[in-house]
């Protein structure tokens, strides 16, 4: 308690012993309260070494007391008492040194820390001043480049160039003293012009725009009054037709034709164009016509999303009743073979006129799914034709036009593709159907431009006009041709019926005045029939005997000897001749195969034929090889030498004259015949 | 042999006329060449086919080598005979004699290196050659035909030197006795006449159809084929086919045939014969019995 009473009042006395001190500092600090005691400016006043060296000296004074003290201590005694409070005292007075110099230091520590603080704060701001300065600096230069960059808009314009400002600019604008030096000056008087130039363009533009407007309003107006002219040219035109009529030139009905010809499929197309243009080119006995519904045709081209829908839900439709119905699988096949064998609603009608005023009329129909055409075909005459009855297959509309080019029978679909569609629906051949579709002719498919090679099969088959054309011209003639012969031998066939040959009077150069032997049947005979007789075998063995031939059977007479000539009718008569084979009954059975001289006579009408064809076209053909028939059976008759082991005179004497009855070593007869001499020779 | 018919191939005029013409064609004279390699065939329209006969006979042949190398027109009328000598290929038909050599005659536009025509006595119709011999010893030629007349025509200067006659009616055939030599010719009249070329006379006529061991008058008396050994004959025709002693003149045997014969030949001791209405070659040995036939 007392050191603590003694430190109290050791502050104090100080306080009281550092008053010189405190003058001195207040001396220093005359500005502030003099009656402060500042031990912080005692600091300020007091060396730190010394301060230092005064604290060790006080340690050690310390140390040396408390060991004084100690020993005191140890020794005991009274004095030690007084001894010890002594240095008890002096140890807190060393004490109290401690203290202030403990003060002084945290006081010194207490001021350099301001003191660096200070400084620090300063270097701090200078820091941040260099720092502004700096960043100021960069952003100045920042500035500065970016207004060295500007480009001002100005020169984005495209200026005319200096001369052509010069030359064109008023002077008002070019101020060319003031410009001329000064290049600022100069760029604004540019501008200006460019200003001024503009200002004139956008003058002109909004000019035009009005001009294009009012141009449009007249164009308007000039449309509406050509659609208007239209209904009136169609009104013209119908009144027109009866001038039309009265002129004969069918313009109208000529466009219709062409309107309609728009809906036909191609082949059929080919065909009606190349017909047309051969018929007004050519042949104007050839006209041209199409017939059908064009609406079944147009209703065709329905786009074919719809239609396979409705496939599809007729097919589910058709699934349901069968389900319940059940028809029969044949009734199933028949409307698949229905819907194969379909034709295109439009046909083309063909008219070919002959010069007697007979017309062959074809229609040309065209197979959709088979990609074929047929062709129907009818003769019809000027008069009433009264048909004998072994002419009956001559004109009919199955077998006119059979076998026009060699070969071409038209039974037999000429596409190789539709074997395969056959196959599905079971269809054997095409021949069933023919009589109701027509004939699919390959010179039919050819004049619609079809073809179809063997060699290579193709996929699609696309119509050919120039094939067309190609074919036209002959196939146009070999029909007419045909046509007349089948006429010709139509009425040759009524006088034959009869028993008369009818020889016309130009060809009766060709045989004798009096010719004795006589035809008295002339029939008509099936293909099997003619196969039967042995005297054909070797018509049949050379393969001149087809089933698309027509076959009669011919029976000459004189006397007791009867003379049966079986004929070949090849349809292409008469280019091709018809062939006889003969079988002789007199005095036994002699044909071509006992008697040379049947084959002679054989040889004498079927390849001597061409003497016997008349003036072109040659229909007199068949005619005459009858009659030079009735003439070789007059000769053999009649140069038959005498038996003369036989009794009785020869049945037929011999009246035509012949130089020599016999001749070569086959001893033949005098079969030919020479005008005007009118004798009998050998060949 | 049943045969099947062809199937009708779609033809056209020309080849329907060349079909027809083939059905009616009659070959009527035929000849090897002297190489023995060709054989030339005449038929009625007057034409000539050379044949191969190496390549047709081959055993590679083929359809091809059966067709004939080379065809030309060679006369107006049917050739009714053809023969050979050693260069050339003589062929007559309708009056005239043509000659062709064989070592060009199969260069296409084969032309004849001559052609001859016997004077004829008539001149409204040209009489036919039926025959051709050819005499090797006087190298002449005798044709006989349709003027019922033998000429003989020498075959280096083509002239014609002699003109037998004595047929009253046409002849068909004629043979070569070597010995005599003698020519023989039947014809249409029913007689077989003997010549001697060097007398230029008729020195035989044997008339067969008088005979009635083979005479046939429902055939008719005419003979068309001849064959000769010197001593002994075949003739037949009209007539059945008979053998004769040419000394004699008498028939020794009659060979049983229906048929008219038109071909008949020696062969060493026996005969061959065709008849030209069937399909058969028929072989005899001389004592009168068939001993077989060839058949097509």
């Amino acid at each position: 308690m007392s050191s603590e009473s003694s430190k109290k009042r050791k502050p104090k006395v100080i306080r009281s012993d550092g008053a010189p001190a405190e003058g001195k500092r207040n001396r220093s600090d005359t500005e502030q309260e003099g009656k402060y005691y500042s031990e912080e400016a005692e600091v300020d006043l007091r060396d730190p070494g010394r301060d230092y060296e005064l604290y060790k000296y006080t340690c050690q004074e310390l140390q040396r007391l408390m060991a004084e003290i100690q020993d005191l201590k140890s020794r005991g005694g009274k004095d030690v008492a007084v001894e010890i409070e002594d240095r008890k005292i002096q140890s807190c007075v060393h004490f109290m040194t401690l203290k202030k110099l403990n003060r002084l230091a945290h006081i010194r520590l207490k001021k350099g820390r301001d003191q660096t603080h200070e400084a620090k704060q300063k270097v701090d701001a200078y820091h941040l001043q260099l720092q502004n300065l700096l960043y100021e600096v960069m952003h100045l230069q920042k500035e500065i480049t970016k207004c060295l960059e500007f480009k001002s808009k100005h020169e984005e314009i495209d200026l005319v160039s200096l001369e052509e400002f010069y030359k064109e600019a008023p002077p008002d604008i070019s101020k060319v003293e003031v410009t001329m030096g000064d290049p600022h000056q100069q760029t604004l008087a540019r501008l200006d012009w460019e200003l001024e130039q503009r200002k004139r363009l956008a003058e002109k533009y909004r000019e035009c725009l009005s001009n294009k407007e009012k141009i449009l309003k007249e164009i308007e107006v000039k449309k509406e009054y050509l659609s208007s002219l239209q209904p009136r040219l169609n009104s013209i035109m119908q009144a027109s037709l009866p001038v039309q009529e009265y002129l004969f030139m069918p313009f109208d009905q000529a466009h219709k034709q062409y309107e309609t010809a728009r809906h036909l499929p191609p082949p059929l197309y080919v065909l009606f164009v190349q017909a047309t243009a051969y018929g007004q080119a050519c042949d104007k006995t050839l006209s041209v016509a199409i017939e059908g519904s064009v609406d079944e045709a147009k209703a065709l081209f329905k786009p074919p999303e719809d239609s396979q829908d409705d496939e599809s839900d007729s097919d589910a439709e058709e699934e349901q009743t069968t389900k319940r119905r059940r028809p029969t699988l044949g009734v199933q096949l028949d409307d698949k073979r229905k819907e194969m064998l379909k034709r295109h609603p439009l046909s083309v009608m063909l008219d070919l006129r002959c010069k007697d005023d007979s017309v062959l009329h074809l229609t040309f129909y065209y197979l959709m799914n088979l990609n074929i055409m047929t062709v129907k075909a009818k003769v019809t005459t000027a008069t009433e034709l009264v048909t004998p009855i072994s002419a009956g297959d001559l004109l009919s509309p199955d077998s006119v036009l059979s076998c026009l080019y060699p070969g071409d029978h038209g039974k037999k679909t000429p596409n190789p593709a539709n074997q395969y569609q056959f196959d599905k629906v079971g269809i054997l051949t095409l021949r069933d159907y023919v009589l109701d579709l027509g004939h699919p002719y390959l010179w039919v498919q050819k004049l619609g431009g079809l073809h179809f090679p063997k060699e290579q099969p193709q996929h699609t088959v696309i119509t050919d006009h120039s094939l067309s054309a190609s074919h036209m011209e002959t196939t146009m003639k070999l029909l007419k041709t045909r046509v007349q012969s089948r006429l010709a031998l139509h009425k040759q066939f009524a006088s034959l019926e009869h028993g008369i040959v009818p020889v016309t009077s130009d060809c009766q150069y060709l045989f004798p005045a009096k010719v004795v032997s006589r035809l008295v049947k002339w029939v008509t005979i099936a293909h099997e029939d003619y196969t039967e007789l042995h005297f054909t075998k070797d018509i049949m063995e050379a393969g001149l005997a087809g089933d698309t031939n027509l076959y009669y059977m011919a029976l000459v007479e004189r006397g007791t000897a009867k003379l049966q000539a079986a004929v070949v009718l090849n349809p292409g008569y008469s280019s091709i001749p018809p062939i006889f084979q003969l079988c002789l009954n007199w005095k036994g059975e002699k044909t071509n195969n006992n008697d040379d001289n049947i084959r002679a006579m054989e040889s004498e009408v079927n390849v001597c034929y061409k003497e016997l064809c008349g003036h072109w076209p040659g229909h007199q053909l068949l005619t005459n090889q009858l009659q030079r028939l009735c003439v070789l059976l007059d000769v053999y008759l009649e140069t038959e030498s005498h038996d003369d082991s036989v009794e009785g005179p020869k049945e037929f004497p011999q009246e035509k004259m012949c130089l020599r009855l016999l001749r070569g070593p086959s001893r033949m007869k005098p079969f030919k015949y020479n005008h005007p001499q009118g004798f009998f020779s050998h060949r | 042999m049943e045969r099947t018919m062809p199937q009708a191939v779609p033809l056209g005029q020309m080849e329907v006329f060349q079909a027809l013409q083939r059905l009616h064609m009659i070959i009527f004279s035929q000849n090897v060449s002297p190489c023995g390699k060709f054989l030339a065939a005449g038929n009625n329209y007057g034409q000539i086919a050379i044949f191969s006969l190496s390549a047709a006979l081959s055993s590679e042949a083929k359809e091809e080598s059966k067709k004939p190398m080379v065809t030309f027109q060679a006369h107006d009328g049917p050739v009714y005979s053809m023969v050979s000598t050693d260069r050339h290929l003589l062929s007559a038909g309708d009056g005239e004699v043509k000659a062709w050599l064989w070592a060009e005659i199969l260069k296409k536009g084969c032309k004849e290196l001559w052609r001859r025509q016997p004077p004829y006595r008539t001149s409204l119709e040209v009489p036919e050659i039926n025959a051709l011999l050819l005499v090797p010893k006087e190298n002449s030629l005798i044709l006989a035909g349709g003027d019922c007349q033998l000429h003989t025509m020498d075959l280096e200067t083509g002239t014609f030197t002699r003109a037998l006659w004595g047929h009253t009616d046409y002849i068909h055939c004629l043979a070569l006795r070597e010995r005599s030599p003698e020519v023989l010719s039947g014809g249409e009249d029913g007689a077989v006449r003997l010549w001697d070329l060097r007398t230029a006379k008729e020195v035989q006529t044997i008339e067969v159809y008088k005979h009635e061991e083979c005479s046939r008058p429902h055939n008719g008396r005419w003979i068309g084929c001849l064959a000769t050994d010197s001593d002994w004959m075949v003739c037949g025709g009209g007539p059945a086919l008979t053998l004769w002693h040419l000394r004699s003149s008498t028939p020794t045997t009659v060979f049983p045939m229906r048929a008219p014969q038109k071909h008949v030949t020696f062969y060493q001791d026996l005969v061959l014969t065709a008849a030209g209405n069937s399909c058969r070659v028929d072989v005899f040995t001389n004592l009168g019995y068939r001993a077989f036939s060839l058949s097509f």
